[in-house]
């Protein structure tokens, strides 16, 4: 084997950086996640000074009812922003990847459904049952939840085999079939029909520091988990046979994905609701930014759908003070133009 | 031509349907190190159904399929990622990954995930491109470059991936004249230095007999003849499997035989 | 059978006074006070209460009936009555309650809706404020939420004061039309008026009030708020014809009326051939405060009408 002139180990070495990259990528991420979340602290229906807010930063204050807002009320809900929108982002970018399709986002093989079913049921029978469940949401829609990714794998199971095409027809069928009976939930029962289209559309005001605690272990857990198939994700980017013959056991990596995000959205969204258009757009936005390597691709992804979430939520809460705009919209009305620029984009270079 | 006397991949009275519908019927087969073989046979005989048994893709419902002596079913995916790679006829790409990133996945059943990849991974991958003339294009994303591309594309990532053996499933239908030929040049030398046998499915019949050591002639999923070039391109056996008689001629340089429409 | 409405009515107010007492550990404005909202909460009332919020309009009407108004320093968008109201800070719409107004007004005592939903109410609570969520469907409920009001806020009297004065109206008007048989009362119909027909059934507020006010609701055979078809509407004759409405500007309710009459089918009721239509405001109607007597009233004075002719 001959050795490269010095121009060819330019371009040969033009890879062996990604680690550093990765790190620079994410220690630049979390940065800029810290600025813009305390730019989002000065938004809100009260106005309080960046000073002011700096100081109860500092002293912890929580005694006066400033104190409360940014402690209990803004920061929870920035927290709860920025680990949905990493959530979104990355486990939209894992499925976009185990389903070889680029119009996958997080919500399409079933979780969602099962998660918003437990929740309208739980508000359907509040009601009538005469009970007061809305405290124990976040359960119900837990147990949706993973009704519907239990489903979705019965389904597509064929003996010991996981294939795509049945997972993801699984996914849409029990897709139609949820929200089948949550459109029915909404139209018979008139006094939560409110609480529960805000559900439906994402909603961040009951976020807390209880909530987050729960979230925050499985979100990182499942993020580095997903992380690390990142080579996994790159061979099957090739091709189901391709990636079979690099030594990939697709079915078990799709299994693992599956699991792994869907557990990460469930646990999400019991808490937020449906936050739509993060995982379906980020993931492209990262891939125009960094290419397709999943290795940079989901870490940076991530950071971007926290950012991403953050500026939603903190115009969701603010462009017509004192009311406010459930997240789902803003999303969808800043990330639908920003996915036809990116398709028009794509179809101009003929791919990223 | 060298023979040794294990052969590196054997079938033993292979059996392989789809939903019941037989594609592979009693196989036996032994292929020996150093030979580049040609599969040949009309559509349907079971010519890309023979690559997938002979690297584990898929199962057979009766037989055994080895190789080097051991048996498919025992290898684990990764290890025989080592062994055996594959250029397909046709895959699409999902993500539009530069050609170096596409042929650097030559490297990932070598890769330890946590330790990364070593500069030899990337010296392989380099040489590898430079093999196939794909370097000029290395920075450019796999969707953009022509078919023709694209194919020298993958056999580099084959190349990439270390293979004992290597297996092409129609190989040259996008390729250039010139590039044909030096592909096969290449193929052909790399069978002196790593690779020890090279299986491709031609469909195209003089590109077979110009390439291959030995061919194999496939007719509804059985062997219909093993030999070389001239022994298995005659008119009786392609009036036979084709149900055509074509003319046949020899080579003028070479002597191998080359049908004529 | 209106005797025995009279009598029932006035059981049931003795009987609710009774559990109020109950909930209530002290009758006469000692706290703190352990009292339980319609949600089935306990919530224990420290002190007595100088700042509240009302977050419904309900709520806030009955906080002003109370004489409570000077301690109310916020309220909901829709709070319109007294017309005093509009001058107390807003805190938005009813859901989703803004909870950085709420707190930034640091109330001792929130008057919360359970109608629409209840999803914020974990929160405020949450944050440590005292959160009572009033929803009344009836008339008894809502002369109920009165005394809980009053009794949560150290004014059990004036809640028993005023709520007696209201039994008084209602059993004034009962007894007006107690000898009065079924078959003359007028059937009135009230609902939205778009595609679908929603219209209170029985079990909610206007079927009580028709009902109460000597009239029979078409749709008292059915639960709660239905959704009916044009043909009932035809096949059951009503009429009288309610329409409760916000707006009184008088071009739309000429509109409306005009949009009932022009229905398909809809001409040959007698409630449109004697035009025998009716515009009322629905803050008297449906907001469960002490004005539903108030519409009670007026309701009664209409079938009456009606009667004579």
């Amino acid at each position: 084997m001959k050795f490269s002139t010095k121009s060819e180990k330019s371009n040969l070495y033009g890879y062996s950086n990604w680690r550093y990259k990765a790190i620079l990528i994410v220690v630049v991420g979390f940065l800029a996640i810290l600025v813009i979340g305390f730019i989002g602290l000065n938004f809100g229906t009260i106005a309080i000074q960046p000073k002011k807010i700096l100081s109860i930063l500092w002293h912890h204050k929580t005694d006066d009812s400033l104190g409360l807002i940014i402690w209990e009320l803004r920061i929870p809900r920035l927290i709860m922003a920025m680990l949905t929108g990493m959530t979104l982002a990355s486990v939209g970018g894992g499925f976009q990847g185990i389903l070889r399709n680029p119009l996958a986002d997080p919500y399409i093989l079933g979780v969602s459904a099962g998660a918003a079913l437990g929740a309208c049921s739980a508000l359907a029978v509040q009601y009538t049952a005469g009970l007061y469940l809305v405290p124990f949401l976040p359960v119900f829609a837990l147990m949706g939840a993973f009704v519907a990714i239990s489903l979705v794998y019965l389904l597509s199971r064929k003996k010991s085999h996981l294939p795509m095409s049945d997972l993801l027809l699984a996914g849409v069928a029990v897709n139609f079939f949820f929200s089948a009976i949550i459109t029915l939930l909404l139209a018979i029962s008139r006094r939560e029909t409110r609480s529960m289209l805000f559900w439906l559309m994402g909603d961040l005001s009951t976020s807390s520091w209880n909530n987050i605690y729960w979230i925050s272990l499985p979100v990182f857990l499942g993020i580095i988990l997903l992380v690390s198939s990142s080579l996994e994700l790159n061979a099957i980017a090739l091709g189901e046979e391709e990636a079979l013959h690099l030594g990939i056991q697709t079915e078990k990596l799709r299994l693992k994905i599956f699991f792994i995000g869907s557990t990460m959205i469930a646990i999400v969204v019991s808490f937020t609701g449906l936050i739509g258009f993060v995982g379906l757009v980020i993931p492209h936005i990262a891939r125009l930014l960094v290419g397709p390597d999943h290795r940079i691709m989901l870490p940076v992804s991530a950071l971007s759908g926290s950012i991403f979430l953050i500026i939603c939520d903190t115009i969701a809460r603010t462009i017509i003070a004192p009311t406010e705009i459930p997240i789902g919209v803003i999303t969808a009305l800043v990330g639908s133009p920003i996915f036809i620029h990116l398709l028009k984009r794509r179809n101009e270079n003929n791919g990223y | 031509m060298v023979t040794d006397f294990k052969p590196i991949v054997s079938l033993e009275d292979v059996t392989f349907s789809y939903n019941h519908h037989p594609a592979i019927q009693e196989m036996n087969l032994s292929i020996y190190p150093g030979q580049f073989i040609g599969i040949i046979g009309p559509n349907g005989s079971g010519k890309t159904t023979m690559l997938k048994l002979i690297s584990g893709i898929i199962t057979p419902q009766r037989g055994n399929i080895k190789i080097f002596g051991k048996d498919v079913r025992k290898i684990p995916r990764k290890k025989m990622a080592k062994i055996i790679s594959m250029v397909p006829q046709e895959s699409y790409i999902t993500y539009n990954y530069k050609v170096k990133e596409v042929v650097f996945m030559g490297r990932i059943p070598f890769i330890n995930q946590w330790q990364g990849e070593t500069i030899l991974d990337y010296q392989i991958s380099q040489d590898a491109m430079k093999k196939t003339d794909s370097l000029p294009h290395a920075e450019k994303g796999i969707h953009q470059i022509s078919g023709g591309e694209v194919q020298r594309v993958y056999i580099a990532r084959a190349l990439a991936q270390s293979p004992k053996i290597l297996m092409l499933d129609e190989f040259s239908s996008h390729l250039d004249l010139s590039y044909k030929y030096e592909i096969i040049k290449i193929l052909r030398e790399s069978l002196k230095e790593e690779i020890q046998c090279i299986i491709s499915v031609f469909h195209d019949l003089n590109l077979a007999s110009y390439c291959s050591d030995q061919l194999i002639l496939l007719n509804q999923g059985r062997i219909e003849k093993i030999g070389t070039p001239q022994e298995v391109i005659n008119n009786y056996y392609l009036k036979k499997v084709y149900h055509t008689k074509p003319n046949i001629i020899q080579h003028p340089e070479l002597s191998i035989p080359q049908v004529i429409m | 059978m209106n005797k025995r409405i009279f009598i029932s009515f006035t059981i049931l107010s003795i009987f609710f006074i009774t559990v109020l007492s109950v909930c209530g550990k002290s009758s006469d404005g000692i706290y703190p006070i352990t009292l339980v909202d319609d949600l089935g909460s306990e919530v224990i009332i420290e002190k007595k209460p100088g700042k509240i919020v009302s977050t419904a309009p309900s709520n806030t009407e009955i906080i002003f009936a109370l004489g409570l108004e000077d301690k109310l320093i916020g309220r909901s968008d829709f709070c319109n009555y007294p017309p005093d109201a509009e001058k107390i800070e807003s805190i938005g719409v009813m859901t989703p309650l803004n909870l950085e107004k709420i707190i930034s007004l640091e109330p001792d005592l929130i008057l919360a809706y359970g109608g629409f939903g209840t999803k914020d109410i974990p929160k405020i609570r949450e944050l440590g404020f005292k959160v009572l969520v009033i929803e009344a469907e009836s008339i008894t409920e809502m002369l109920h939420s009165i005394e809980f009001i009053a009794t949560a806020c150290g004014i059990p009297e004036k809640g028993r004061e005023l709520t007696t004065s209201l039994e008084e109206r209602i059993n004034t008007v009962i007894s007006l039309h107690s000898d009065i048989p079924d078959i003359e009362k007028p059937k009135v119909f009230t609902g939205s008026g778009f595609e679908t027909i929603w219209s209170p059934g029985s079990g909610t507020i206007f079927d009580e009030l028709v009902t109460l006010a000597g009239g029979k609701n078409i749709t008292e055979n059915q639960q709660g708020w239905v959704p009916i078809s044009s043909e009932l509407v035809i096949e059951t004759q009503p009429d009288i014809i309610i329409i409760p409405t916000g707006s009184m500007n008088p071009e739309e309710v000429t509109k409306m009326k005009n949009d009932i009459i022009k229905r398909p089918g809809w001409s040959g009721l007698p409630a449109v051939k004697n035009n025998h239509i009716f515009v009322v405001n629905e803050d008297l109607l449906y907001r469960e405060g002490p004005r539903l007597v108030e519409g009670l009233e007026l309701l009664y004075e209409i079938f009456h009408k009606i009667r004579k002719e």
